[in-house]
């Protein structure tokens, strides 16, 4: 059942008549009266025209959105960069106590070969680059991350 | 081809080219939303500030939702908010002077114009979704976060008024 209110917003809003309010406007004088004003008023806003969008809107908006894209980009690479960084650290206590042993290995056999000072310096020396490779080893991990996840952004492309 | 829903995903990991699709893909109708809101005024602005509001929520979007009616919504807030602001400064006389010589508009876009002018917001927020982008009552009703019986009463209210305007 479809009333005045209705049969008329329907005229409006949706031009084609379904079968309801073809039957309403058949039976309802009132409705009929007011059915030409009301299609007048449709012609009306459909005759507005609009401004079609200039050429270079979505470049503009690219230009504008890069700072938001690259914090989206950094964002959505956390996840990743805590995973590796969490299975980097899990064989960390090993190593630390494998270079420990290794060090103090070295301490012993050098320092009975040679005078207690010079043992004592290439041991240091040891255990300085044994700590420069580990560190070195740990900084690269975000580098590793930046560029896996860059690949796998570009297979997605692909 | 590639949902909306996917672009969006893509573009909340920072990619810019899906960026480009998908303002390439919805240019046209949210151009056309925002002219129609704001009688043409301050409509790139509108657009661009509409897109880098999607940027930034992209990661909030919840993939169950459809993207038009979530991107759709963001200009009408923007809109509205736009509507708020207070009106401009007067304008250089000069300017003034450089905008009556320009071609007048026809009669029946300053009526349209007019006529949608002239409804409260909250109708005209209605019949521009769902006379112009005939969309379906019930996505009027989730941009406009309201039932659906509302968006139906405001569209009657709405024909009402405009059929007053419009009477000669």
């Amino acid at each position: 059942m479809t009333d005045c209110n209705d049969t008329l917003t329907t005229l409006l809003f949706r031009g084609a008549l379904d079968p309801d309010v073809a039957a309403h406007l058949a039976a309802c004088p009132r409705c009929r009266a007011e059915s030409a004003a009301v299609e007048g008023l449709a012609r009306t806003l459909a005759a507005a025209p609009v401004p079609a969008p200039p050429p270079a809107l979505a470049t503009r908006v690219l230009r504008a959105a890069e700072p938001l894209l690259a914090r989206n980009a950094r964002r959505a690479a956390w996840p990743t960069f805590a995973r590796a960084l969490a299975a980097a650290l899990l064989p960390l206590p090993a190593i630390l106590l494998l270079d420990f042993y290794l060090v103090r290995f070295a301490f012993g056999l050098l320092t009975a070969i040679l005078p207690t000072a010079l043992g004592a310096y290439l041991a240091f020396n040891y255990a300085a680059t044994l700590a420069l490779l580990l560190a070195l080893t740990y900084a690269a991990i975000p580098i590793f991350v930046e560029h896996q996840v860059r690949l796998r952004r570009q297979e997605s492309h692909a | 081809m590639a949902t909306d829903e996917e672009l969006i995903a893509a573009v909340a990991s920072g990619d810019g080219r899906r960026l480009e699709e998908l303002c390439r893909r919805w240019e046209r109708p949210l151009y056309q939303l925002i002219a129609r809101h704001t009688g043409g005024r301050d409509v790139e602005d509108l657009y661009q500030e509409t897109w880098l509001r999607v940027v930034r929520a992209a990661r909030r979007f919840d993939p169950r939702r459809r993207f038009s009616t979530w991107l759709f919504q963001i200009a009408v807030n923007l809109c509205r908010d736009w509507h708020r602001r207070p009106p401009p400064e007067p304008v250089d006389p000069a300017d003034a002077e450089a905008r009556a010589g320009a071609p007048a508009p026809t009669d029946t876009l300053l009526d349209a114009r007019r006529l949608l002018a002239a409804l409260p917001e909250a109708q005209r927020n209605a019949v521009i979704l769902r006379y112009y982008h005939d969309l379906p009552e019930e996505e009027v009703a989730a941009i406009l976060g309201c039932p659906r019986g509302t968006v139906k009463s405001r569209l009657h209210h709405a024909m009402r008024r405009l059929l007053e305007m419009a009477r000669p």
